[in-house]
């Protein structure tokens, strides 16, 4: 007897979305010891093992924000999708404006999960990555407030993390109720591969159910 | 009066847990009424599994055995069905207590033996599709006219609503369904099975899924039925869309 039906188209008809904002410090620091070319690469790794992915390709939705440069907060393109996401090149120079930065962060997250509700496009809780190597040079104790309370009211995970040891883990942890985690040397790769897999688990996540990111160990400096 | 074919498959992410699916389902057919339930166990308490068996089986032959008693409750008037809204609702309420008294025997809370629930009771003179929490119910009519109930998720896609619930009458969605005539299919699902059994509008099924899978179903024995609908649900395919567990029962109008 024959026990595979014929014919059945099996396509895709959710569009949910797993959004993730990356917060890119890009300041004149991040030339030294090549961080902002180590911080390419990672962005490359992050593109091309979230494509490999049929899910994450299909679920993930990236935005890039740098800071640095001449104009300090600069949103680096549209939100794309992760099949489509061709990382910037990143240059470095300039300043560090933490909070205007994350203050544009919050901004494009509620106005894309505004877009996504207007379209019925369901999606997970948006990921939050700040990746800074110095010292907030603008005012950010009022933005870092609104992402603890932004983080407590389940409207988004923000992971702060510092490069190197100029890094001010004490701001930085403002960001997030959950502190702030130390790049262990300049494992922007292995940080990177690490984000992709999170993203991976968090479209997989089933409804109901809490998401179990896997060990930070790859990367992090746990030891302070 | 109908026909039913039922399958499961338990999704990657449990298999690869070593898991067990937590979708449970069950259907029961007196005289001309079908009772049909598919549960979703929460994937993050210890017995969700058990508390999908327990709601799926148990709420299914308690309204069967009810309805069969008065078959007149199906009946659905200008105003809707509100007797057997009525019933539906003291049926789960009286199921859920009972989930209750075993959690407790075992010390256990309510709570751990969470799950979602989408359900249809269906007779030619009328009936309702009854849901709390995600999944998808579909009444096509032989047209293609379709009578929905919609999941219900909290702000993201990964949250969502329990029988298990302490506020389970405020997510509990009642939708009147016209007597089903012949060309009919009804199709509950879990949230797995969703993403490609419905149509991107989310207004019916997708054609070109369900089309080939009533075609076949209606020249297929019940045990050949179930087991292609099995392989379907765990075809590579399916699994790369969904890696959570799917199941679909889809009851078809002589």
């Amino acid at each position: 007897m024959n026990t595979v039906i014929p014919d059945v188209a099996l396509i895709d008809n959710s569009d949910e979305r797993a959004p993730l904002v990356l917060v890119l410090d890009c300041s004149g620091s991040m030339q030294d010891e090549n961080k902002i070319q180590l911080l390419n690469e990672g962005l490359k790794a992050l593109a091309a093992d979230l494509k490999a992915d049929p899910i994450a390709a299909r679920c993930g939705r990236v935005l890039v924000i740098s800071l640095g440069g001449d104009s300090n907060v600069e949103i680096m393109g549209d939100w794309t999708d992760a099949m489509d996401f061709t990382p910037p090149d990143l240059l470095a120079g300039g300043l560090t404006p933490l909070g205007a930065a994350m203050r544009c962060a919050l901004d494009e997250v509620e106005s894309q999960k505004r877009q996504m509700r207007t379209a019925g496009v369901s999606y997970k809780r948006p990921i939050i990555m700040l990746l800074s190597d110095g010292e907030s040079t603008d005012e950010w104790r009022q933005v870092a407030a609104e992402c603890k309370s932004a983080e407590s009211a389940h409207k988004v995970n923000i992971m702060a993390i510092g490069i190197g040891d100029q890094a001010n883990k004490e701001t930085l942890g403002q960001f997030s109720n959950k502190g702030a985690l130390s790049l262990s040397g300049l494992k922007f790769k292995e940080l990177f591969i690490w984000l992709s897999r999170s993203i991976r688990a968090v479209s997989r996540a089933p409804a109901g159910g809490t998401v179990q990111l896997n060990p930070v160990d790859s990367w992090a400096q746990l030891s302070t | 009066m109908w026909r039913v074919f039922c399958a499961s498959a338990t999704g990657q992410r449990n298999l690869e847990q070593g898991a067990a699916g937590q979708d449970s389902s069950h259907y029961v057919v007196t005289a001309d009424v079908l009772v049909a339930t598919v549960c979703d166990g929460a994937g993050s308490v210890p017995e969700g599994r058990t508390g999908s068996d327990f709601i799926a089986r148990a709420l299914a032959d308690d309204l069967a055995s009810t309805v069969h008693a008065d078959p007149s409750l199906c009946e659905v008037q200008a105003d809707g069905c509100a007797r057997l809204e009525a019933t539906i609702l003291s049926t789960i309420d009286a199921v859920r207590t009972r989930l209750a008294d075993l959690a407790a025997s075992r010390e256990l809370a309510l709570y751990d033996f969470s799950c979602t629930l989408v359900g249809c009771v269906a007779s030619p003179r009328g009936g309702c599709f009854f849901q709390i929490g995600d999944g998808f119910a579909i009444q096509q009519a032989a047209n293609g006219d379709s009578a929905l109930s919609h999941p219900e998720n909290g702000e993201y896609a990964d949250e969502t609503y329990f029988v298990t619930d302490e506020n389970w009458k405020d997510h509990l969605r009642l939708t009147p369904l016209p007597a089903p005539e012949r060309g009919c299919v009804i199709g509950l699902m879990s949230d797995g099975t969703a993403p490609f059994a419905v149509n991107r509008a989310r207004s019916g099924f997708f054609r070109p899924f369900i089309d080939p899978i009533a075609a076949f179903l209606r020249e297929a024995t019940a045990p050949n039925g179930n087991e292609a609908l099995r392989n379907l649900l765990e075809s590579r395919r399916a699994c790369e869309i969904s890696s959570d567990d799917k199941t679909l029962l889809l009851a078809f109008v002589l």
